[in-house]
């Protein structure tokens, strides 16, 4: 366990300044770039992708709370949400709104 | 003086930004994507708590790292006693991610010509959820107002996530497991369905199966960089399928955003 001032010196060097870093090599890049080029298409895809990835870590192998849950309840879950967003007019309220519940549910189902 | 003609755009003064919008992007703070990072933001108080750290240590990394999977990343190695080379390096390796967010968001917004320390502010709080807020809400701001909305949301969800973080950290132990755990689900569930939602060309989509597709197979054998190599790889592909799928139509995705 870390204590102290060394909490301090971990959070401001190994956690903001190491974050901030690629933001920074982010604002330096987009003058750079085409802002209607194919490199920021590019650019959309990794982003996106990277995202998806990180969904599909959470309800796949999750860490936390969610491990502690049924592998059927999340994928159940995240199918209701996506079929409520396409019923309910192409609207992500809605949708997330029927995952949550959907996901309450197959717990009851799925311990 | 001549008045301007046609060629001399890049010496023409540049249009301000109107930070009128201000506000309006701090509003934006109180619609579904600002409850759904409040309820992750609960489940890192609670990650705080259950691990031994002091609050206001975890009220400090929402305000100046403002990237959750690394805060969650050093809690885990300040808890662990990881020496601080290697929990630099953990952190950064969840970072990196934010680069691409950071140009996609500052490339439909930013003003060129002005001042640039507003992107830098800006850049600040671009992280996964700000960046699919920016898609769901730019085409209905224009675009000198489009940093400072950014501006505005962002000190707004900060702040808001300080307290979230309390919260979480007050109530952890209290509340029986799946009322927990549905709180943690918001996330997957809203990143799922924006991103769904947001598919604007084919390559996104292809993006969104590849992504979820390669990410776990690769957090099968490296865990540490399955992001990174699902993101990169599952990109690249998809942004050549695009390519190959495409109609010269949907060349310029953001056509409708030139200043």
């Amino acid at each position: 366990m870390t204590d102290g001032s060394a909490i301090w010196f971990y959070v401001i060097v190994a956690g903001a300044l190491v974050t901030y870093v690629w933001r920074l090599f982010g604002v330096l890049l987009v003058s750079r770039i085409d802002p209607q080029g194919v490199v920021l298409t590019w650019v959309r895809a990794v982003a996106t992708a990277l995202v998806a990835a990180l969904v599909a870590r959470m309800l796949l192998t999750p860490s936390g709370l969610l491990a502690h849950t049924a592998l059927p309840a999340r994928l159940g879950a995240i199918a209701a949400g996506v079929l409520a967003w396409r019923i309910m007019g192409k609207r992500v309220e809605p949708g997330v709104a029927a995952a949550v519940l959907a996901f309450l549910l197959l717990q009851q189902i799925f311990p | 003086m001549n008045g301007p003609r046609p060629g001399d755009d890049v010496q023409a003064a540049p249009i301000p930004y109107d930070w009128a919008w201000l506000r309006k992007g701090m509003a934006a703070a109180f619609t579904l994507p600002g409850l759904v990072m409040a309820f992750s933001f609960m489940g890192f108080g609670a990650l705080l708590h259950s691990e031994g750290l002091s609050l206001i240590s975890g009220i400090a990394q929402d305000l100046i790292i403002w990237a959750l999977p690394g805060q969650v990343v050093l809690v885990d190695a300040l808890a662990r006693g990881v020496p601080l080379l290697l929990a630099a390096l953990a952190v950064t390796l969840t970072a990196v991610r934010l680069l691409p967010m950071v140009v996609l968001v500052l490339a439909r917004s930013r003003m060129p010509g002005n001042p640039r320390w507003p992107e830098y502010l800006a850049a600040h709080f671009i992280a996964a959820t700000v960046w699919v807020m920016s898609e769901m809400h730019f085409s209905g701001i224009p675009r000198s107002g489009r940093l400072p909305w950014l501006i505005g949301l962002g000190c707004m969800l900060a702040t808001g996530m300080t307290l979230a973080t309390s919260i979480g950290y007050a109530l952890t132990g209290m509340m029986p497991l799946p009322l927990a755990a549905t709180l943690v689900f918001f996330t997957p569930a809203f990143f799922l369905l924006a991103l769904v939602d947001g598919a604007r060309l084919e390559q996104d989509r292809i993006a969104i199966v590849l992504g979820a597709v390669i990410g776990p197979a690769v957090h099968a054998v490296w865990p540490s960089v399955d992001l990174l190599v699902g993101g990169l790889a599952g990109g690249t592909l998809a942004f050549f399928a695009g390519r190959f799928l495409r109609r010269p139509a949907l060349d310029n995705p953001d056509a409708e955003d030139t200043p």
